[in-house]
C-alpha cells in the first residue's frame, strides 16, 4: 500500500510538471504583451521594454520554464506584476474559498446523490424510482451557472433569504454565503451520483455475498449498509475524485456570479491581464490539488474494498 | 440618453477656475475646522466597483478604480466638484493661482495632518509627491506633462514650475490621480528611494483611511481619526469588486449594495420597474466607441472604400441593437460637456446609404475578399460587430468577425507585438478619457502610430494642432482646435464614431451620492443615510 502511494505520488509530480510546462508554452503562444497590460497605455516604449526584461520575458522559453521550476523548489512562485505581492500569498489567500466551495458542493452531491440512488435502488421499478430518475437526469442537464443565476434571483433577490454576493465574515455568515453557490455547483452532480449509486447497488444486490447474508437472516438494513452500500459507492467516489477538475471549472462561473473570492476568478482575471506569475502559480496549485484528489479517491477505494487492498 | 440634454459646458478656463477656487477657498477659510465637523454615526456605505484595486500609490497607479479609493485616503490641492458640470474647487490648498503660463503658486491649508505621526502636510510634501512621478519614470508621468520642478517658498507655500504651458494640468493632473499628496518622510522610510509603495500606503491624509483590503472581496475605508477637516458622511465605506455589472445589479436588488452603476441594457427594464426605495439617474460618459480602419492595410488603401464604410454604418441602429437605444451617439471622441465636443459629425450619425454606394462605385466596387472586423469577446462587442457586418452587407461589402480576449485584443495594433497589425483591417475600439480633450487626441498623433494609434493615421496638421491646443489658454479657441482635429480624423476615412455610451446609476433613497459629470463616484463626498 505504501509503495503504491509512493508510485502514485511520483506520477503526480510528473503530471504537474507536464501541465505547467504546456501552460507556459500556451501563454507565450497567445498574443498579448504582459508588460503593456501592466504599465497601461501611457507608458513609454522604453519603460515597456525595461519591464519585459525585468520580468524575464526577453529570455528563451525553455530558460523561463526551468527558472520557474527552480523558483518553485525554493518555495518562490514569484510576484504579482500589478500589486507586487507574493504570488503564493495571493493564491493561498484565494484557495481556501474555492476548496470550501468545492468541498461543500461535493457534500451536497454525495449526501443527496447517495441517498437518492440508494432509495431508487431499494424501490426499483416503482413510481418513486421513476421520479428520482427524472429528477436526477434533470439536475444533470442544468449547467451550474444557470442554477447559480436562478438561485440568486429566487433566494436572494425575490425571497431575500440568502445573500447574493461575497463570502461573508465569521463562521455563520460564511455558511449563509456558501449555501447558494455550493448548491448551484453540487446539484448537477447529485444526478450523476444518484444514477451511478443506483446502478451499482442493483449490481451488488445480486451478488453471492449479499444472497449469503440474506440466507443467514441478517436484517435488511444491516445488509444494505455493510454489504451493499460500502461497495456500491465506490464508483461514485471515483467519479467525485476525477470530477474535481470539473468542479473547479464550475467554480469559475459561480464565483463570478456570486462575486466570491476564489482561485477560479483569480485565474480568469490573470489570464485576461496576461499576469503570468499568477496564472502559473494558481494553475500549479490547482493541478496539484486535482492530481491529489485523484490519488486520494484511489486510496479511499483501496481502503473501502479489501480485495483491492490485498492486490496492492 | 435623457440626461445628456443638460447644457454642455465648454470646460473651465483658468480665470473662471480662479474665481470659483478663490470663492470656495474663502468660504472654507472663514469656518473654523472644528465647527465644520459633521457626521452621522454607525453608517456603512456599500458600493460596487468594476475591478479590485491594484495600486494605491498615486504616483504609479494605472486605473480609475484606484483613484476612487485614493480620493478618500489622500488630499490633493484641488478636486472635482460633484455635479453635472466639470468644475474644480480647493481641497488641501487654501489658495491657488496661475501667475503666468508656466507658474502656478499655491498655499496649503494649515493643520492638515498625515496619519502615523508624520506631521502636517507641507509644501515639501507637495514638491516630493509631484516630482517623484518624473524622477522614478512613472508610467503615468505624462499626466504631469512639462513639469520642471516645484519650488518651495514657505512651510505651506510653493510654486509649480512648468517648462511650457500645459492647460490639462487644471483638468486632469491636479484634481485627479497624480495630484494626490503623500508624506515625504513616510514614503522615504517605506521605500528608501521614494519610489512606488504599491499597495501599502505608509500614511494617509484624507478623511478616510484604508482599514482593510481583502483581495477580490472588499476595500474597507473608515474615518480617519486624525482628520481635521469636514467629517465624511459615513463611518465606513465598503467597496466590493464585481467585474460583471449585472452581478452588481442583482446584489443591489438583493439589498447587498446601496449604490451601483447599472448596464445600459438593463436601464429600460429598471426604468419600467424601479426597485423599492431606489433612485435611478443617468449621466453621460467619457467613453468613446468607434470603428477604426487600418490605413496601411492594402485592402483599405482606397479612400473611397473607407468613406463607403463610414457612410454605410448607422450608429443609431447599433445603439438600438446593443444598448437598447439608451446610449448617446458620438459625434467624435470628445464627449458632451468638454471643450471640443462637436454638435454634429462630418459623417452623419445615421450614415447615408446612397452616398455609401456612390463612394463604393468610385472605389471600383466592394473588395473581393471579406474584410475582417476585430472585436473584444464580450457579448456587446460581438453584437455590435454583427450589426456592422449586416450594414456593410447592404452595400455588398463582405466581412468576417474575429473576436479576441482582452489580453490579445489590446495589443492588436502594436508593432511591438509582431506583425499582427499588418493584417488588422476594421477594428471596433473603445477608449476612455479624462475630462480634457488633450487626453483623447494624444492617442492619435503620429508618434502613437503602431502603439495606440491603430488606424495608423498620421497628419502633420493634426500633430501641430495637438501641440498648439496644449498651450491655448482661451477655452473657445481651444475648443475650435479640437473640433478641427476631429474633422481631420473623419476626413481621413479611417474613423466612424459610434457612441459615448452612458453611465446610469441606481442608489437607495436617502443617500446623497456625489458623482462627477460622467457618473464616476466621488465617495469622499457621499452623504445621507442608507
Amino acid at each position: 500500500m505504501l509503495l503504491y502511494a509512493f508510485q502514485r505520488f511520483g506520477l503526480s509530480v510528473v503530471i504537474v510538471m507536464v501541465a505547467v510546462s504546456i501552460l507556459t508554452l500556451m501563454l507565450h503562444v497567445v498574443p498579448g504583451d504582459p508588460a503593456v497590460m501592466i504599465l497601461g497605455p501611457r507608458a513609454t516604449p522604453e519603460l515597456i521594454e525595461q519591464t519585459r526584461v525585468a520580468m524575464g520575458l526577453d529570455r528563451p522559453l525553455p530558460v523561463q520554464i526551468v527558472t520557474f521550476f527552480g523558483n518553485i523548489l525554493r518555495g518562490d512562485l514569484g510576484q504579482d506584476v500589478f500589486t507586487g505581492r507574493s504570488v503564493s500569498r495571493i493564491v493561498f489567500e484565494q484557495l481556501p474559498y474555492t476548496l470550501i466551495l468545492i468541498s461543500v458542493s461535493i457534500l451536497w452531491a454525495a449526501t443527496l446523490g447517495i441517498a437518492l440512488g440508494c432509495y431508487s435502488a431499494l424501490r426499483r421499478n416503482t413510481w418513486l424510482d421513476t421520479l428520482t430518475g427524472v429528477i436526477s437526469v434533470g439536475t444533470i442537464s442544468i449547467p451550474a451557472f444557470v442554477m447559480a443565476l436562478y438561485s440568486v434571483l429566487v433566494f436572494a433577490v425575490w425571497l431575500r433569504w440568502l445573500p447574493a454576493i461575497g463570502a461573508g465574515e465569521g463562521f455563520w455568515d460564511g455558511i449563509r454565503h456558501l449555501i447558494l453557490p455550493s448548491f448551484a455547483i453540487g446539484i448537477s452532480w447529485v444526478g450523476y451520483v444518484a444514477r451511478i449509486v443506483r446502478a451499482s447497488m442493483l449490481e451488488v444486490m445480486g451478488q453471492p455475498h449479499v444472497r449469503m447474508a440474506r440466507a443467514y437472516g441478517l436484517p435488511d438494513e444491516l445488509i444494505t449498509r455493510s454489504h451493499i452500500l460500502k461497495i456500491a459507492v465506490q464508483p461514485a467516489v471515483t467519479l467525485i475524485g476525477t470530477g474535481v477538475a470539473h468542479l473547479f471549472s464550475a467554480a469559475v462561473f459561480v464565483e463570478a456570479i456570486f462575486a466570491r473570492p476564489g482561485i477560479g476568478a483569480l485565474i480568469v482575471q490573470a489570464v485576461n491581464e496576461r499576469n503570468y506569475p499568477i496564472v502559473l502559480g494558481a494553475v500549479l496549485v490547482t493541478t496539484g490539488i486535482i492530481v491529489l484528489a485523484t490519488l486520494v479517491s484511489d486510496l479511499v477505494i483501496a481502503w473501502l474494498d479489501p480485495r483491492q487492498r490485498e492486490e496492492l | 440618453m435623457t440626461d445628456q440634454t443638460h447644457t454642455p459646458k465648454s470646460g473651465l478656463g483658468r480665470r473662471a477656475f480662479l474665481q470659483s477656487a478663490t470663492a470656495t477657498g474663502l468660504a472654507a477659510a472663514t469656518m473654523p475646522l472644528g465647527s465644520r465637523i459633521w457626521a452621522q454615526s454607525g453608517q456603512v456605505l456599500r458600493v460596487s466597483s468594476y475591478a479590485d484595486i491594484d495600486a494605491l500609490d498615486p504616483g504609479f497607479y494605472q486605473n480609475g478604480y484606484n483613484v476612487d479609493v485614493m480620493n478618500c485616503i489622500y488630499s490633493k490641492l484641488v478636486r472635482y466638484v460633484p455635479g453635472r458640470e466639470w468644475e474644480w474647487e480647493l481641497e488641501a490648498a487654501e489658495e491657488i493661482e496661475q501667475i503666468d503660463e508656466t507658474h502656478i503658486r499655491f498655499k496649503l491649508k494649515p493643520g492638515l495632518m498625515f496619519t502615523g505621526g508624520y506631521g502636517e502636510i507641507t509644501a515639501e510634501d507637495v514638491k516630493f509627491s509631484f516630482e517623484r512621478v518624473l524622477e522614478h519614470d512613472s508610467p503615468v508621468k505624462s499626466d504631469w506633462g512639462p513639469l520642471d520642478h516645484v519650488e518651495v517658498t514657505g512651510k505651506y507655500e510653493g510654486t509649480i514650475v512648468l517648462k511650457e504651458p500645459f492647460q490639462p494640468l487644471w483638468s486632469i493632473t491636479l484634481p485627479y490621480g497624480t495630484g494626490h499628496i503623500v508624506s515625504k518622510k513616510a514614503v522615504m522610510e517605506a521605500t528608501e528611494n521614494g519610489g512606488d509603495f504599491g499597495m501599502t500606503p505608509p500614511a494617509f491624509s484624507g478623511p478616510y483611511i484604508l482599514q482593510e483590503w481583502k483581495p477580490n472581496q472588499y476595500v474597507q475605508l473608515v474615518r480617519n481619526p486624525e482628520w481635521t477637516g469636514e467629517a465624511p458622511g459615513f463611518d465606513e465605506i465598503r467597496i466590493l469588486p464585481m467585474d460583471d455589472t449585472k452581478t452588481a445589479e442583482r446584489a443591489y436588488e438583493a439589498g447587498d449594495l446601496d449604490f451601483t452603476q447599472i448596464t445600459l441594457s438593463s436601464l429600460a427594464q429598471y426604468r419600467g420597474n424601479v426597485p423599492a426605495n431606489t433612485v435611478i439617474e443617468e449621466y453621460p460618459s467619457l467613453y468613446y466607441v468607434w470603428l477604426g480602419m487600418n490605413l496601411d492595410n492594402p485592402a483599405l488603401g482606397d479612400e473611397n472604400l473607407r468613406k463607403a464604410i463610414q457612410y454605410a454604418i448607422n450608429a443609431d441602429q447599433i445603439i438600438d441593437a446593443v444598448y437598447f437605444g439608451e446610449a448617446a451617439p458620438a459625434t467624435g471622441m470628445i464627449a458632451p460637456g468638454l471643450p471640443g465636443h462637436r454638435e454634429t459629425p462630418s459623417v452623419p450619425v445615421a450614415g447615408d446609404l446612397d452616398k455609401a454606394r456612390e463612394f463604393l462605385e468610385a472605389a471600383g466596387g466592394p473588395p473581393s475578399e471579406p474584410l475582417t472586423i476585430d472585436a473584444l469577446n464580450a457579448s456587446e462587442w460581438k453584437t455590435m460587430a454583427e450589426v456592422i457586418q449586416a450594414q456593410l452587407a447592404q452595400i455588398g461589402i463582405p466581412t468576417q468577425i474575429n473576436v479576441q480576449d482582452s489580453g490579445s485584443f489590446w495589443t492588436l495594433g502594436m508593432e511591438s507585438e509582431g506583425d499582427r497589425w499588418k493584417d488588422m483591417q476594421l477594428v471596433l475600439n473603445r477608449f476612455s478619457m479624462l475630462p480634457d480633450p488633450y487626453y483623447a487626441t494624444s492617442w492619435f498623433v503620429s508618434d502613437q502610430v503602431g502603439i495606440w494609434n491603430w488606424e495608423r493615421f498620421s497628419s502633420a496638421e493634426f500633430d501641430a494642432l495637438h501641440k498648439q491646443a496644449l498651450s491655448e489658454t482661451d477655452t473657445a479657441k481651444r475648443a475650435e482646435i479640437y473640433q478641427e482635429m476631429q474633422a481631420l480624423m473623419e476626413a481621413s476615412g479611417a474613423y466612424k464614431f459610434i457612441t459615448h455610451e452612458g453611465t446610469p446609476v441606481m442608489y437607495r433613497e436617502g443617500l446623497e451620492p456625489a458623482l462627477r459629470p460622467d457618473g464616476r463616484p466621488l465617495y469622499i463626498d457621499f452623504k445621507g443615510s442608507v
